[in-house]
């Protein structure tokens, strides 16, 4: 009897120990469940915006949305409409929805240019209203590395032209260089042949003196003439190349603003590739795998560009 | 995902089973590694970036007061300019490094080797001398210091001093891994012996020079190999050998389009000017 009675005993205390087994791993599970979700993002508040584009390159669902640079949200769902258009929709956290007003723009942009596309929510000047849930925002495409050569092509055809048309006025054999030059050589010949015929008939100066002052100052009038179409034609062509000038000016000041940046961060993700690399190799275990190198010493070479057999 | 594991599991075991090594100052490590990277694209005849390395490592062993690192460097610098031809920055780097007259070999080889460059040769004489007293009974260097000699020797004139102390430098080098050594003392012998106009002895010793230049892949000794070809082949259309003119151009049409290829305008100018004047029928005089 008292074996049936230490057996019972047995048998609630092993139950009792089950259902608090059963309990824990119960609640344990729920909170896990309850972790993942948070950690998805499940349970929190979001608020959604859409936007249309005209292609769905570099745009795909779950990517990140940001607002100056910070990740507020993702893209939900990316949907080719009847017409062609790409219809997004994307949620942002609703505490920071208070970023995006009503005229803010989404943008799509490079990391550096080249890096992986992100869309970045830029405010619009108007903070007084905030765009409401489900609203449609503008979309506009950042200038990637393309575009810029597109840019760049663009700003230098225009100079191309002028180029050509200052050359092709140059050469022109009537009005250009060649004409004019002919006309001075023309005009210095007359005066030569003038001067010689001064000098055989200094002797006899009188009336033929008259006639060949005459004539030269009709000479030093078409010398004069041509001066002044020289004159005339001189200011246009200063003016083109003027405009040349100014092209490459702003050419110029563009570059020195766009690209910049483009080399700025190459070098830096260099630097940060260099930087994990280098901290990589100075983190245990990986640090006692790698050897630090020992001072090098390089290959004799007494003639390193071969001047030696130099041709005497 | 299971191999993934187990590979991260080996790592860490057999770094939990290796003792902790020494690790180095972090400036130390990082001047070192500069030097090292410098090192590896000199080998790679990358001099410009080499140039620039080991001018960061010269500066940051000079951070740290580490003289012996800095010199280190600032010879490794010396010979990256002179394989950029900037013998004169070369020199000035040198002559701090030592005082000239009694410094380290390597230097005082370095420096030779500027002066013959920027052709002062009286003064490229006296610094082999000097070396000639550092290099004790057979100093590793000795092979590199017969080979300066006998440029000077040849760029003084002196063809058969030059053979003869080229040859010494081939029987030096024979059971040496020195290649590009042994190719310079190649070359060096076919121009010396051209100087003495024997065409056929250079016509060989330019051959032995240009197949370890080409094995070692280095245009601008490749072109230079080819033009001494060429002008040993100009040498033996004197004595009128049949076919001379053909392989003289031959071998200067391959030393412009070494040079081509290499953006090497110098070389590429003397090419084109050798091939004019073998098509002009010009020939070396006796």
């Amino acid at each position: 009897m008292s074996l049936l009675t230490q057996y019972d005993a047995d048998a609630r205390s092993v139950r009792r120990v089950t259902r608090r087994f059963l309990i824990i791993a119960i609640l344990v599970t729920l909170a896990l469940v309850v972790a993942i979700f948070v950690r998805q993002g499940l349970l929190r508040q979001t608020v959604s915006f859409s936007f249309v584009a005209d292609s769905a390159q570099d745009i795909a669902k779950g990517q990140a949305v940001r607002i100056a640079g910070f990740r507020v949200g993702s893209v939900t769902e990316v949907n080719l409409r009847d017409d062609g258009s790409v219809a997004v929709s994307l949620e942002v956290d609703a505490g920071n929805a208070r970023f995006v007003t009503h005229d803010a723009r989404i943008e799509l942009r490079k990391e550096g240019l080249v890096g992986s596309p992100t869309l970045e929510i830029v405010p619009g000047p108007d903070k007084t209203r905030l765009a409401s849930a489900q609203a449609r925002l503008a979309f506009s495409r950042a200038d990637g590395l393309g575009a810029l050569a597109n840019q760049v092509r663009d700003e230098f055809i225009p100079i191309l032209r002028d180029i050509k048309a200052i050359t092709g006025a140059l050469a022109d054999p009537q009005k250009g260089l060649p004409g004019t030059l002919a006309q001075i050589r023309a005009s210095s010949e007359a005066l030569n042949v003038l001067l010689a015929n001064g000098n055989r008939q200094v002797d006899g100066i009188g009336g033929t003196a008259v006639r060949v002052l005459g004539k030269a100052e009709e000479d030093l009038k078409h010398l004069g003439q041509m001066l002044e179409t020289a004159n005339q034609r001189l200011p246009g062509m200063l003016d083109r190349t003027q405009q040349v000038l100014d092209h490459v000016e702003k050419i110029t000041a563009e570059a020195e603003t766009s690209v910049p940046p483009v080399l700025r961060d190459g070098s830096a993700i260099a630097a940060d590739v260099r930087e994990i690399v280098s901290g990589a190799k100075q983190t245990w275990p990986i640090s006692s795998m790698v050897d630090a190198p020992g001072p090098s010493t390089l290959k004799p070479d007494s003639d390193p560009r071969g001047e030696a057999g130099r041709a005497r | 995902m299971r191999a993934e594991w187990l590979l991260v599991s080996v790592i860490f075991l057999g770094a939990c089973g290796t003792t902790p090594k020494p690790v180095d100052p972090p400036r130390l490590k990082a001047a070192l590694e500069a030097e090292s990277d410098g090192a590896k694209r000199y080998q790679r005849g990358d001099y410009v970036v080499a140039g620039r390395r080991f001018a960061d490592a010269m500066r940051q062993f000079a951070g740290i007061d580490d003289s012996i690192g800095s010199t280190r460097n600032r010879i490794h610098l010396a010979r990256t300019h002179l394989a950029l031809g900037r013998a004169e920055a070369a020199l000035e780097l040198l002559g701090a490094a030592s005082d000239g007259a009694t410094g380290d070999i390597d230097v005082l080889l370095l420096r030779s080797q500027a002066l013959l460059a920027l052709m002062r040769r009286s003064e490229a004489e006296k610094v082999l001398v000097a070396a000639e007293q550092s290099c004790a009974a057979k100093c590793p260097q000795l092979p590199s210091l017969k080979i300066l000699q006998a440029r000077a020797a040849l760029a003084d004139g002196r063809a058969a001093e030059a053979q003869a102390l080229a040859g010494t430098a081939i029987k030096l080098l024979g059971d040496k891994d020195q290649a590009p050594e042994t190719a310079n003392a190649w070359r060096l012998t076919a121009a010396a012996r051209l100087a003495a106009g024997d065409a056929t002895g250079a016509l060989a010793s330019a051959q032995a020079a240009l197949d370890i230049d080409r094995r070692l892949a280095l245009p601008e000794k490749i072109a230079h190999d080819w033009l001494l070809i060429g002008n040993a082949h100009r040498y033996a259309m004197r004595d009128q050998v049949p076919g001379a003119a053909g392989e003289a151009a031959a071998a200067y049409s391959r030393a412009l389009d070494v040079a081509h290829a290499a953006g090497l305008a110098e070389i590429a100018t003397l090419a084109k000017q050798a091939l004019q004047d073998v098509g002009a029928g010009k020939i070396p005089a006796k």
